[in-house]
């Protein structure tokens, strides 16, 4: 009883730090309507950063949110303006430009192997930062703290970028080109303002996920690729473009990935959550929480 | 005729009368002028392993140059030993074209190769129809020397020995220090590698008599693995067996100590725990973790340093394991070679399958002797266990394994203290 209970909070934890790191894609998707194939190698980057920031001055992990945010969300903003939006304009006319989707996958491999390029293989690890192989100890349960910690951010996120999507007059607009990019361009909104802002705002939510992440994992140059998967999977089990539904589909996977191998081989929670996915797709394509109608 | 070509013609003739007068001068001794072992390599120089089989190149260079300049053969009147190189690029078929054309056009004595099991075992074949010698250095897969081959000799450990030798360690270990271990636990990637791996422990655990605890294989992609670990702190096993690539060898390391795993020793099986970042990236949680290696550069074997101080400064790389087999096996060629006092393949053959070498500068592999049993594997090759320590100078790996090729000095520290 007690094993089950370590492992749903260890699931729950790890969980919402998924759901954290497909934050950025179901933002990004709400509003351009691209799946963005770059999101793990933008989550890469940011954990490079993240990397570099700490190890060279020393400073508590979280404090690096001061610089990583606003570095990736200007390092998507300006990707967005410089590389995909020519590609937007171009297919103005097309819905779902596929070209946009191809542009992504290709910035995913410009970034992956550049980084291969600059910092070799080498897997990097934070060694002596305050956070890492902590553990919280109750009774006979251990919780890793950096995960704990991880787990409040990714609520934090959330609930800032839904009072941020909501409540601002910028938020509105956002929200406005994502129901109508027509429409509310006629009300004045400029949808390649917009989109590039919706892209820098999913950027700097990688950002974020990088920072919860680098306490306790590894840096290397692939190491998006690893997420990727997991948040294509979150974004369409949590229904593409909702915030919660993205926290909640991360939270599912960990639940899976973490109590599952208590009662099977760790190898079949990889498959039950690939069959999920797949159970999703064929009787609730919109996911938990996504519109049933499509706009 | 144009003033280039005249002179270019006159370049040539002199150069011709330089060789002319050189062969004069530093003429071979008489009678040991036209005799060269002739040794046709197939190795891969180009393609996926072109940098492994330019490893195994440069150790072999190396060798044959310090047994030519050491006076060649002797029991063939000082003959020297003749090098060519056959590209396989790590392709079966050309592997075996290259055989065949080193057997049938350039009429070697002696083959050796490949490095990929893939070009090796079809090559077997073809050395065993022209009856030429075929020694392998290092090519891991079993069914190489169990075809029945007269031909074929292995000098590494094969595949399935890999797994013997952890259990072999752990005997002895459990022999030289006590720290009785009853429960294993296996955890291992889920690919073709960790389970051949497992299923060999499982028999081996059961021919020791141990109990396994625990028998789990993960998806190396996983970007969690603390479940696996509370499995592993739940079964509460003596001793841990990891089959690991590199991002999960660091995961599962560092997991491990954050629950406070408490095991009486870890043992990895090469790959990602041998990866050049694991010991960074895994720092004090790495320590008194045990690793299987084919060869270590700080092996505890006369003429090691040496052979790999030289073998840096001609080709700026620490020897590694594919490069002392290689190495060794051009030595157990010239033993051969000196035996049979013939260049005859089938004499050359008798000798290799007569082979006893025990000393030498070729010895500098983990293991004390090279036999070759009836099927042609070097039945006394064994792999080389390192224990993860700091010694002042960082985390390093350690020879402990075999107790022969131990580090000078060092203890390992089994079984590791709790914490």
């Amino acid at each position: 009883m007690i094993y089950l209970l370590e492992d749903t909070i260890n699931g729950i934890l790890m969980g919402s730090i998924y759901g954290l790191t497909a934050l950025g894609l179901t933002v990004i998707f709400g509003v351009l309507k691209v799946i963005n194939f770059a999101h793990g190698s933008l989550l890469m980057v940011a954990m490079y950063v993240t990397y570099w920031t700490v190890q060279m001055s020393g400073i508590h992990p979280y404090l690096s949110l001061v610089v990583v945010v606003p570095v990736m969300f200007v390092f998507g903003y300006y990707l967005q303006d410089i590389v995909i939006k020519p590609i937007f304009k171009a297919e103005k006319e097309v819905r779902e430009p596929i070209t946009v989707i191809i542009v992504t996958t290709g910035v995913w491999y410009i970034l992956d192997n550049l980084t291969l390029l600059i910092f070799g293989p080498q897997y990097r690890n934070l060694q002596d930062n305050a956070l890492r192989g902590k553990m919280f100890v109750l009774g006979d349960m251990l919780i890793s703290v950096p995960k704990f910690w991880g787990f409040v951010t990714a609520l934090v996120t959330a609930g800032l970028l839904y009072w941020f999507l909501q409540r601002t007059r910028i938020g509105r607009a956002i929200r406005a080109t994502s129901l109508d990019r027509e429409a509310s361009s006629l009300m004045g909104i400029s949808p390649y303002k917009v989109y590039n802002l919706a892209f820098g705002i999913g950027t700097a939510t990688a950002g974020v996920a990088a920072v919860t992440l680098i306490p306790f994992y590894n840096v290397f140059p692939t190491v998006g690729v690893l997420f990727d998967i997991k948040g294509f999977i979150i974004v369409v089990l949590g229904g593409l473009g909702s915030i919660g539904g993205a926290l909640l589909g991360g939270i599912i996977i960990g639940l899976i990935e973490s109590v599952g191998p208590q009662f099977m081989a760790a190898t079949w929670t990889e498959a039950i959550v690939y069959a999920l996915f797949l159970v999703f797709l064929f009787l609730k394509p919109s996911g938990l929480f996504g519109v049933k109608y499509d706009w | 005729m144009d003033k280039n070509r005249q002179r270019h013609i006159l370049e040539c003739l002199a150069a011709a009368c330089m060789i002319v007068a050189l062969n004069f001068a530093f003429g071979h001794p008489a009678g040991a002028a036209d005799k060269v072992v002739k040794v046709g390599n197939i190795i891969p120089l180009s393609g996926p392993s072109a940098s492994v089989g330019q490893q195994g190149k440069n150790a072999r260079d190396m060798a044959v140059e310090e047994i030519n300049a050491a006076g060649g053969i002797e029991s063939l009147g000082g003959a020297k030993i003749e090098m060519l190189y056959a590209d396989s690029e790590s392709k079966p078929e050309k592997g075996v074209a290259e055989a065949e054309r080193l057997i049938n056009t350039e009429k070697v004595n002696v083959l050796t190769g490949c490095w990929n099991s893939a070009v090796t075992y079809p090559v077997t074949a073809v050395a065993e129809r022209y009856g030429i010698p075929f020694i392998v250095p290092v090519s891991v897969a079993d069914k190489i020397t169990e075809q029945g081959f007269k031909n074929v000799f292995r000098i590494a450990a094969k595949d399935s020995w890999w797994t013997r030798d952890q259990f072999a360690f752990l005997k002895d270990m459990q022999a030289e220090f006590g720290g009785d271990v009853k429960r294993l636990a296996f955890v291992y990637e889920n690919g073709d590698w960790g389970k051949g791996f497992a299923e060999q422990w499982k028999k081996l655990a059961q021919e020791g008599g141990y109990e396994v605890v625990l028998d789990e294989p993960y998806p190396s992609t996983a970007t969690d693995l603390s479940p696996v670990v509370q499995k592993i702190r739940r079964a509460n096993p003596d001793v841990l067996l990891l089959v690991s690539n590199a991002a999960d060898a660091i995961l599962l390391t560092n997991t491990l100590a954050e629950y406070q795993v408490n095991l009486k020793a870890i043992i990895g099986s090469g790959g990602g725990h041998a990866d050049p970042s694991f010991l960074q990236a895994t720092g004090e949680n790495s320590r008194y973790l045990f690793d299987i290696v084919e060869w270590e550069t700080d092996i505890n074997k006369p003429g090691a340093k040496e052979a790999n101080e030289k073998y840096k400064a001609k080709y700026g790389q620490n020897l590694t394991g594919e490069a002392v087999d290689a190495y060794l096996a051009m030595y157990v060629l010239k033993d051969a070679l000196e035996r049979a006092g013939s260049l005859d393949p089938g004499k050359i053959r008798e000798a290799l399958a007569a082979t006893r070498l025990d000393s030498g500068p070729g010895m500098i592999v983990g293991y004390d002797s090279v036999e070759f049993d009836e099927s042609g594997q070097n039945k006394n090759a064994s792999l080389v266990i390192v224990q993860v320590n700091d010694l002042g100078s960082g985390f390093e790996r350690i020879t402990v394994w075999p107790k022969g090729a131990r580090r000078a000095g060092y203890t390992p520290v089994f079984p590791v203290p709790q914490k």
